[in-house]
Formats: structure tokens, C-alpha cells, sequence
């Protein structure tokens, strides 16, 4: 009848940032049902009130492929060969990376109710805006396949890389969402500013165009060449571009150099959360 | 282990204090207007200096005037604030009756949503799978179980929060003024089940505004003004000395004093009809 002991002590946690970091993770793993819990109501959210439903996951991404297809395939008249594969290569992953931002930044705030009811570990609601904007990813993968049919040759057995390049790309995201969640509780502004910075990011990122092409813009500017060989999100891009568009390996050394660089970011993201963590509850 | 002879729960000197800076800070303007109006700290204690020991078997009513700090001392029992000061030890499980049917999402169906508030309170899923069908006829909702928790009526939202959050036996429970919940009969069946949850719990605190029901219920109780502690002792003593004081003051306004809150205005109009 009695259920097992939950949490044995509560209050300030006098750990370390070690001790933080650790307790932080193990929580999550306890709490991995709220986790998928949390991922269902989203996607459902996401879908539901219309009337196709979670036909969106796949229509959206389809239809964001044609507007950048007819914007730089025929205005800008800057096609590749198999534009449209070359373009949602890119599209798809940086819709992820964007959506799982814009959610988690509010992740904290869409919940305050609950948050004054129960104590639960609040990094679940970032992650859980990482997980269901992946399942979005993953439907999206569903009109990028079906590209495949027009273009059989593209399809190398490199595409099984794909799961790697995800997990870096998770890597770098995770940083980001813990931190945009709690500081939005605090700066509520936050979420317009990120609009514009992500749009930035996205033009400074090989997604329209290839990497050589913004290189070659960018390079004879030191500072602006710099912005783009610290942006993660431009090795990740050209790396699902290699294994996807170009069907070959992608430069495993560089992304493992980026893999490894998320790491302090994470840990520090983490720390960082759970400093602001106890603020929360009073602020929202 | 001597989990046996510990007392349940055991504050020392605890304080949480609200930094009136970063709350509710909706506008750059408005934030400078009223950080001129806070003290060189800009802090709000909703709570100082509380040192209290729950002993086994033991229920705690909690009164006061709005904004004695009650709710804060709920909240901060049940882990969702955290002290700034002092030290606080919760030993069990910890079930906490503060809002009903916090924690729903609007979109999953009720059976969906009592594994989602499970794992809200760390309940394995396993334990709330199999309390599925007797929440579901405790809360009574029939045929609704299927579809999504936004087509329900706010009763029976209600009902299914309370179903869920007295689904387990807690070896700590804390309620907050949770038995006004839908109809007579609902009410009735509600009331029989939380003073059952209170028999088996090692320790309760029940913070109300329902004097006699304390009375009744509790043996032992606190008076909370102001943040602090200020009587403590058998329930029915020390409740019949706050009536009494509240009747000569002519109502529960000890707390005008203290910096307004925006939650304070609706809880005050609630008090001064009870």
C-alpha cells in the first residue's frame, strides 16, 4: 500500500558544482517517465485542434522545403544540383535545433502551475523541448526519404551515420535550452531577442548555401570567417550535408572536436540552472 | 537505520525571504517604480526564523491571517521553495493537497494524465498504473476517461486531481484547504478520504481557515503571524485563543503591514468571510 520513499531530505542541496551536476543527472534519469510524458503532450499539442492532425509533422517541414526552394532556387536563381535534397539536409536538422529553442524558452514558464504544486526536477521541461521537437525531426525524415526516390544515386550507406550527427547536434543544443529556459523566467524578453539571433545564425550557417559559398563570402572578413568556424551548427549542417546530399563520410575528426567542445558548455549550463532553479517557483 | 525515531519533519530556523526585485518584473518602468519603494535589500521574508518539530502521529493545523506566511511554509515543507535560511529535513513520502489538478496537460486523456502527475510526484509508473481504475471511480468522471482533460468541466477536473493526489498513502501529508471540492456528496466522500490519508501519515500539517473542522481534526496547532510562529500548542487551545483575538480585532488584517503580495488580495477577500 505505502509507496517507497520518494526524497528523503528536502531543501538546499549543499553539494558542490560536482555534487550538483551529478544529483541533477540522476534525477532526470529517475524522472525519465515525466520526461516521455511531458514529449507526448507536446507533440500532441503541437498537432492537435487541426484537422490533419500530426499529418503537420510531415507537412510542415515539406512545405518550409518548398518556400526556401522556390526563394533560392528560382529568385536568388542559385540552385545545386538536386536542389531540393541539397536544401533539406539542412532545413530539417536546423528546424530541430530552432524549434527545440523557441519551446524550451518557454518550457519553464508554460508550466508555473505546476511548479507551485510540486517539487519535481524543472530540467526535465528543457529537455523535454529538445525530445518533442526531435520527434518532429524524426517525421521530417519521412519527406526527406521520399526525396530519395527522385534521386536514387544520392542514397549512400553513409545515411546510417545519421543517429551520429543527431547526438552532436543534441549535444550542442542541450546548453542552450537549459539556459534560455531559466533565464527567461527572469527575462522574459529573452524569447523575441532569440527570434532575430536565431535568423542571424541561420544566414551565417551553410543551410541556404554550402559551406564553400559562405566561406567564400565571409573570408575576407577575419571576425565574420571566426563567427562561422565557432558556430557548431555549421559543422553540424555541413556534416549531415557530407552523409545525406553528398554521400560521403563527414569529417569525423571536426566533429568530434565539436562533440567534445559541448561538453563544458553543458556542465556549466546545468550548474548554472540549477543555481536559478530555486528561484523559480517565486519569480514566475 | 533509525528512520523510526527521527522526527518526520524538522525545520531549524528556517527563513524564506522573496527578493522583490526579480519578481514580477513585467516592465523596465515599472521595476524601477517599485524598487524605489523596497528597503536597501529589496527582500520580502515571507518566513523567518521558523524552528518546528512534527513528531510521529502528530496533526498540525496551521492558522493565521492571510499573509502569515502558511502557504509559504507548505510549500517550502513540500520541497517547491526553498529555504534561504536555517535548515529543513522532510523524512518519507511526501503527498502534497494544495491545488487540485495542477500538473494536468490539457491535451492527454485521464489515464495519461494520472501517469503524467505520477511522474510529477516521482511515483513509479508501475505503482500508478495499477491505481488507474480506483482513481477513475473515485473520481467518478464515467465515459470521459477517454478524451482529452480540456473537455472536462471544472468539477470534473477537480475531482480527478483530488482522486490522483490521494492516491497514495504519504507518509508526510500536507493540505491546504482542499475539501471544498464539488458537489455534497463528492464533498462528503473527499472528507472521508483525506481523514483517512491523515490516520495512516506519520505526520500532517493542515493549514485552513475552517476553525471548528481544525479543531476536530488536529492535536496540535500553530499560529502564524507575520512570517513567524507565534503560538503553538494543543489545537484546540490555541485555536480558541486566535478566535477569540480575531473577534476582538474584528478581523484577520495582522498582516496589512507587510509589503503586498499579488496573490494577497483574493486570499484576504476569501478569510474575511470565514
Amino acid at each position: 500500500m505505502a509507496s517507497s520513499s520518494h526524497r528523503l531530505t528536502v531543501g538546499r542541496p549543499a553539494l558542490g558544482p560536482v555534487g550538483t551536476i551529478r544529483e541533477t543527472i540522476k534525477s532526470v534519469v529517475q524522472r525519465r517517465r515525466l520526461l516521455l510524458y511531458l514529449t507526448i503532450a507536446r507533440v500532441r499539442k503541437d498537432g492537435g485542434n487541426t484537422i490533419i492532425g500530426n499529418f503537420w509533422l510531415i507537412l510542415d517541414p515539406a512545405l518550409q522545403l518548398v518556400i526556401y526552394y522556390f526563394l533560392v532556387g528560382i529568385v536568388f536563381n542559385r540552385p545545386q544540383p538536386d536542389f531540393p535534397l541539397f536544401l533539406f539536409a539542412a532545413i530539417l536538422p536546423w528546424r530541430w535545433f530552432t524549434t527545440a529553442l523557441s519551446s524550451a524558452t518557454e518550457s519553464i514558464r508554460a508550466r508555473n502551475k505546476v511548479m507551485r504544486q510540486i517539487a519535481f526536477p524543472q530540467i526535465v521541461l528543457p529537455l523535454s523541448a529538445i525530445a518533442a521537437s526531435g520527434t518532429g525531426f524524426l517525421f521530417g525524415l519521412i519527406p526527406l526519404f521520399s526525396l530519395y526516390l527522385a534521386y536514387t544515386d544520392r542514397l549512400t550507406i553513409w545515411v546510417t551515420a545519421l543517429p551520429l550527427v543527431a547526438a552532436v547536434q543534441v549535444l550542442w543544443t542541450l546548453p542552450f535550452a537549459i539556459l534560455l529556459s531559466a533565464i527567461s523566467v527572469f527575462v522574459r524578453d529573452i524569447g523575441n531577442f532569440l527570434r532575430h539571433a536565431l535568423r542571424l545564425l541561420f544566414y551565417v550557417s551553410p543551410a541556404l548555401f554550402s559551406y564553400e559559398r559562405i566561406e567564400g563570402i565571409l573570408g575576407p572578413n577575419p571576425p565574420a570567417h571566426l563567427l562561422l568556424d565557432l558556430n557548431p551548427m555549421a559543422h553540424i549542417l555541413t556534416a549531415y550535408r557530407n552523409i545525406l546530399y553528398e554521400g560521403r563520410a563527414a569529417d569525423w575528426g571536426v566533429l568530434l572536436i565539436v562533440a567534445l567542445a559541448s561538453i563544458p558548455f553543458t556542465i556549466v549550463s546545468i550548474y548554472l540552472f540549477r543555481r536559478m532553479a530555486p528561484s523559480f517557483v517565486k519569480v514566475l | 537505520m533509525t528512520v523510526k525515531q527521527r522526527a518526520p519533519i524538522s525545520l531549524k530556523n528556517v527563513g524564506v525571504c522573496y527578493n522583490m526585485r526579480l519578481s514580477r518584473k513585467r516592465g523596465l518602468r515599472k521595476a524601477i517604480a517599485k524598487g524605489a519603494r523596497l528597503d536597501a535589500q529589496g527582500k520580502f521574508w515571507a518566513l523567518r526564523g521558523i524552528t518546528l518539530e512534527v513528531q510521529e502521529g502528530e496533526i498540525l493545523g496551521v492558522v493565521g491571517a492571510n499573509g502569515a506566511g502558511k502557504s509559504t511554509l507548505l510549500a517550502t515543507l513540500a520541497g517547491i521553495l526553498t529555504p534561504d535560511a536555517g535548515s529543513i529535513a522532510v523524512y518519507g513520502s511526501i503527498a502534497t493537497l494544495l491545488q487540485l489538478g495542477a500538473g494536468f496537460d490539457d491535451e492527454l486523456n485521464a489515464e495519461e494524465n494520472i501517469l503524467l502527475v505520477g511522474a510529477f510526484l516521482g511515483i513509479p509508473g508501475s505503482v500508478m498504473k495499477k491505481k488507474i481504475p480506483a482513481i477513475l471511480e473515485f473520481a467518478d468522471i464515467g465515459d470521459f476517461s477517454r478524451s482529452e482533460v480540456r473537455t472536462y468541466s471544472s468539477g470534473m477536473r477537480a475531482r480527478l486531481g483530488f482522486a490522483v493526489a490521494t492516491a497514495v498513502n504519504p507518509d508526510v501529508l500536507l493540505v491546504d484547504e482542499v475539501l471544498s471540492t464539488g458537489d455534497a456528496t463528492f464533498r462528503e466522500k473527499a472528507r472521508r478520504r483525506i481523514l483517512g490519508l491523515m490516520k495512516h501519515a506519520r505526520a500532517v500539517v493542515y493549514v485552513t481557515h475552517d476553525l471548528e473542522s481544525a479543531k476536530e481534526i488536529c492535536n496540535r496547532a500553530i499560529e502564524m503571524e507575520d512570517g513567524k510562529i507565534i503560538a503553538d500548542g494543543p489545537a484546540r487551545k490555541i485555536i480558541t485563543a486566535y478566535e477569540r483575538k480575531m473577534r476582538t480585532r474584528g478581523g484577520p488584517h495582522a498582516s496589512a503591514a507587510s509589503p503586498k503580495r499579488t496573490q494577497s488580495t483574493p486570499l484576504r477577500r476569501r478569510a474575511r468571510k470565514g
